[in-house]
């Protein structure tokens, strides 16, 4: 019996579009709109540059340094591709003829920074950062050096200590729905988690498989001498497989082939896999009991309701759930989307724990209830009508 | 004759719709029963009561002598059903939906090959056992419908309108198998409102209207409940009034139509009604051109019982 409850959703081509397919190809096209802001804003090409030391002061000697160092090719990140020159003329003269975008000119304790006339918006905000953050920081590990003996040991050493870390505030979790979700990895997330909600088709499935007023297949069931339970399980375990297989399918391209981050804890996230795949395909077992109708009605009225869940929850317009929260909070607390989706968003891009289990135990709970329900109505063997 | 099924005084309402009204049957070991009705009498109502699928009022239901419940497995896997829809998996092939249903009764893996070859011979689907539903005709869907209600050889199958919507060779074929099954020791229910079929097929017959029985024996049994017992149909023009008097007055007939060219006489039981009449015509001095002699069948009876025809809804 299994074995053909099985086959049955692997040969569902309605079910392995809906749930395999179609989520492949959003995330394919999302990689085409999306993929060139996302490697823009995660790659820049090596900025051409030129140096001018006019000094041999420690505070030119210093920069070149700094500047050196980002110039390398073995670095994670090389902002800079360096060449010297031995005076500002010279090197001003290269950005005229433009073999060179960018220019530093490091005096005895001033810098001055020169643009060509055709350099583009990232060198510009580069070159400002670079020379800014040194600017500031030589005159602060000055101060401290020059009024050391004046301020306490512990003090000294907390300043250089702040200085030398590289402090990013981009990762805070200020509130679940207070940032603007990172655009590219939030709808990757949404399409997810959509492919695991469409299970729900799977959940109603498996009512018009067990449930003798629904279909003659199910009456057939009903009336042979096999326990409803054993049936009600195998039925189940025949659809969570292959929503597991099918959500690991698109993780691994997800991760693979689009390299979206996926967080850095293996264990939880496929804790998050199995409790959505549960929770859908009892969702599904629900709305296939309340619906009425043939299969066919009962699937299209819960593929309106799934459509209308993964809109709210932002699949189309990733600042939706934000919005929701400002005017009607309560529509993000209950609607399933909406919670797979922050789920696995703070799991993985924040790795937090309160937000991640929050929504774990809401996800979890309604699944016990709606498993529990589906159990005990899909035992019945009597019906008031058929 | 062991009695395999009785029900006893049923009653079934759907708030204040009566769909069974003490309703009463008894089936016989070996025989097809007909359950015969207009659509909504009541015999898939009827049928669903008897297989615990629909929870009734009032009545008791003894299958093999034992009394039906939801849970009364034992039974159940005796029991096969051939419902009036066809009930298969279109994602499965011929073989895995005969196969699949059969091991919801059959465990032993031998066994179950053995009974699901045995029943794909039986409704000759060998051609097709690796098709899908979708790709076979109406007929053969009907037939692959049976093999999955039978395959598991049961002592007692209902068949819940086999036949509807299906070819005449189908149709035949399906009516040939069933009577195969009765003689390899089945016994079989058999609804429709097919009067043709059920004349054709049943040893006994019950005919329900309104959920309830209204006449249950033989064919021979139920025929002879009606007062007609002979429709004589007589083509001769120009007959008279006085003359059909003559006619009318005869002993045994009760109801005389004449449309000016064929006389119809509707007779009870007597054993010269035909020579009566056409002495009668004679003397008058017509000549007669065809004379017809028809038995009453099923819906001449249910027309009497109910004053209705079967086909009627």
């Amino acid at each position: 019996m299994f074995r053909y409850f099985l086959l049955k959703v692997l040969r569902s081509r309605n079910y392995l579009f809906w749930s395999m397919v179609f989520p492949l190809v959003i995330m394919f096209c999302m990689n085409m709109a999306f993929g060139n802001i996302y490697d823009t804003e995660n790659s820049i090409d090596p900025i051409r540059t030129v140096l001018v030391k006019e000094s041999g002061s420690f505070f030119a000697e210093q920069f070149a340094e700094l500047v050196k160092s980002m110039a390398d090719e073995g670095a994670e990140r090389q902002l800079f591709d360096l060449s010297e020159a031995d005076s500002a003329e010279q090197a001003k003269e290269m950005l005229l003829a433009h073999e060179a975008m960018l220019l530093f000119v490091a005096g005895e304790d001033e810098l001055e920074v020169f643009l060509s006339d055709d350099h583009s918006m990232t060198s510009g905000i580069v070159s400002g950062t670079v020379a800014d953050s040194y600017r500031t920081n030589f005159r602060l590990m000055t101060d401290v050096y020059e009024n050391a003996e004046r301020l306490p040991e512990e003090a000294v050493s907390e300043i250089m200590d702040n200085m030398s870390k590289e402090l990013s505030y981009t990762m805070q979790s200020k509130g679940i729905f207070s940032d603007s979700p990172n655009p590219y990895v939030w709808y990757f997330y949404s399409t997810l988690v959509m492919g695991m909600f469409f299970n729900a088709m799977t959940g109603v499935n498996l009512v018009s498989d067990l449930k003798a007023d629904v279909s003659g297949e199910a009456m057939r069931l009903s009336v042979s001498p096999g326990g409803k339970g054993k049936m009600i399980v195998y039925a189940f375990i025949a659809r969570l497989i292959p929503s597991l297989l099918i959500s690991g399918i698109h993780l691994a391209v997800m991760k693979l082939v689009f390299k979206v981050p996926l967080g850095d804890d293996p264990l939880r996230l496929a804790a998050f896999v199995l409790c959505s795949d549960i929770f859908a395909i009892g969702f599904g077992v629900i709305c296939g009991l309340v619906f009425k109708g043939n299969l066919v009605a009962r699937e299209n009225k819960t593929t309106g309701m799934l459509m209308a869940s993964v809109f709210l929850s932002g699949e189309m317009i990733s600042q939706l759930p934000g919005i929701i929260e400002r005017s009607a909070p309560i529509i993000n607390d209950i609607n399933p989307a909406t919670v797979m989706n922050m789920a696995l968003y703070r799991l993985a891009m924040y790795n937090n724990d309160y937000d991640f289990y929050g929504n774990m135990i809401k996800l979890v709970a309604a699944s016990v209830v709606f498993l529990v329900i589906g159990t005990v109505i899909l035992r019945r063997e009597r019906y008031a009508s058929l | 004759m062991n009695e395999i099924l009785k029900v006893e005084g049923l009653v079934k309402r759907y708030k204040e719709l009566i769909a069974l009204d003490h309703l009463s049957i008894s089936v016989n070991e070996g025989e097809i029963f007909g359950l015969l009705g207009p659509n909504g009498s009541g015999k898939s109502t009827c049928i669903n009561c008897i297989l615990s699928l629909l929870e009734y009022d009032k009545g008791s239901i003894r299958v093999f002598g034992k009394e039906m419940s939801p849970k009364a497995y034992e039974l159940k896997s005796q029991i096969g059903i051939v419902p009036q829809e066809v009930a298969v998996y279109d994602s499965l092939t011929v073989y895995e939906n005969i196969d699949f249903f059969c091991g919801l009764y059959i465990r032993d893996k031998e066994e179950r090959k053995k009974l699901v070859r045995e029943a794909i011979d039986f409704v000759a689907l060998n051609d097709f056992v690796k098709f899908r539903p979708k790709k076979l005709s109406g007929g053969l869907k009907r037939r692959l419908n049976i093999a999955c209600g039978i395959v598991h050889k049961p002592k007692l199958i209902f068949f819940d309108e086999p036949t509807v919507a299906v070819d005449p060779q189908s149709r035949n074929r399906i009516l040939e198998g069933i009577g195969e099954l009765r003689d390899k020791g089945a016994t079989i229910i058999y609804t429709s409102h097919y009067m043709e079929e059920v004349e054709q097929l049943c040893d006994r017959i019950a005919i329900l209207d309104k959920g309830n029985t209204i006449a249950e024996g033989t064919i021979e049994e139920l025929r002879n409940m009606i007062k007609k017992s002979e429709i004589i149909s007589i083509e001769a023009g120009g007959l008279e009034e006085a003359v059909l008097e003559k006619v009318r007055e005869l002993k045994n007939v009760y109801s005389l139509d004449y449309d000016g060219s064929t006389l119809k006489v509707e007779a009870g039981s007597g054993r010269h009604n035909v020579i009566d009449i056409v002495n009668i015509l004679q003397e008058a001095g017509y000549s007669l051109r065809k004379i017809f002699s028809e038995q009453p069948t099923l819906n001449d009876v249910f027309l009497e019982l109910t004053g209705k025809t079967l086909r009627d809804e």
